[in-house]
């Protein structure tokens, strides 16, 4: 996918609707590049990780790290995969099972995602699960970007600034999103365009 | 002196409860990040409706059942 204003530099009514999508939709912009880098990580991360979570399963778990999840059985916490999102283990008659669980703090409760006999099989089913959850949320974001820019600009095809504004969520690494936060004043004070 | 009877103001009415609400109010709601609003959707732990342009919405059911099942 390349950019939308590759082709053709944005108007100066896109480039108005742009820098106000980014302004109200500011939290999805820094929510969504973490969550899919996140994402990410875990995919290439996928054979060291589930090491770790066999090499952990076969040394003994601290007392701390022992957990009831919601099917009554303990599991051992090996890996944290994301914030409240581990990847456990149960032994069991020759070997170990392996689950994902989900940790809701609000109830202290600890909810199984999926569970297998491999950890590499049951993170992948994990990381597909969350590559799912993204495209939700991309599409999700696509309909208020829409809806957000027709409210505020009526009449107006507006259509590259929504595809920019998803093309920027998609692509964007929280570092570039860091870098471009210290140097956009310094950048609109020299009439660039973002 | 005459003074002015008092007249009694109407208590606010309660505004009616919402019926829906975004996938922002949602997270803020439940205290979670947007993430995981989307990851509970996709695993069809909150049902949402789909309104204009397809943008999602939770209804305030969902989040009850979600509170009181979790």
């Amino acid at each position: 996918m390349s950019h939308p204003f590759e082709h053709r530099r944005p108007t100066e009514l896109e480039d108005k609707a742009h820098a106000e999508a980014v302004r109200h939709f500011a939290e999805h912009l820094k929510q969504f590049p973490a969550s899919r880098e996140a994402v990410e990580r875990l995919e290439r991360d996928v054979a060291k990780v589930a090491l770790a979570a066999n090499m952990a399963a076969a040394r003994p778990t601290p007392h701390q790290n022992v957990i009831q999840a919601d099917d009554g059985a303990q599991w051992h916490k090996d890996v944290d995969l994301m914030e409240n999102i581990h990847l456990c283990h149960r032994p069991i008659t020759g070997g170990a099972e392996y689950a994902v669980v989900e940790h809701f703090p609000a109830r202290d409760t600890y909810e199984i995602w999926n569970r297998g006999w491999n950890a590499s099989e049951v993170l992948k089913v994990f990381t597909q699960e969350q590559r799912q959850a993204l495209q939700v949320w991309r599409e999700d974001m696509t309909a208020q970007v829409q809806e957000f820019l027709t409210e505020k600009f009526p009449g107006q095809d507006l259509s590259r600034v929504a595809d920019a504004f998803i093309y920027k969520c998609t692509t964007q690494s929280v570092f570039q999103k860091q870098s471009h936060d210290h140097s956009h004043e310094q950048k609109h004070s020299r009439g660039m365009r973002i | 002196m005459e003074t002015i009877p008092k007249t009694e103001t109407p208590p606010n009415p309660t505004p009616p409860e919402r019926l829906a609400y975004s996938i922002q109010e949602a997270a803020e709601m439940l205290g979670v990040n947007y993430f995981s609003v989307y990851r509970l959707i996709q695993r069809g732990k909150l049902k949402p409706c789909r309104v204009l342009r397809g943008k999602l919405l939770v209804p305030r059911t969902e989040l009850l059942k979600l509170l009181a099942t979790e």
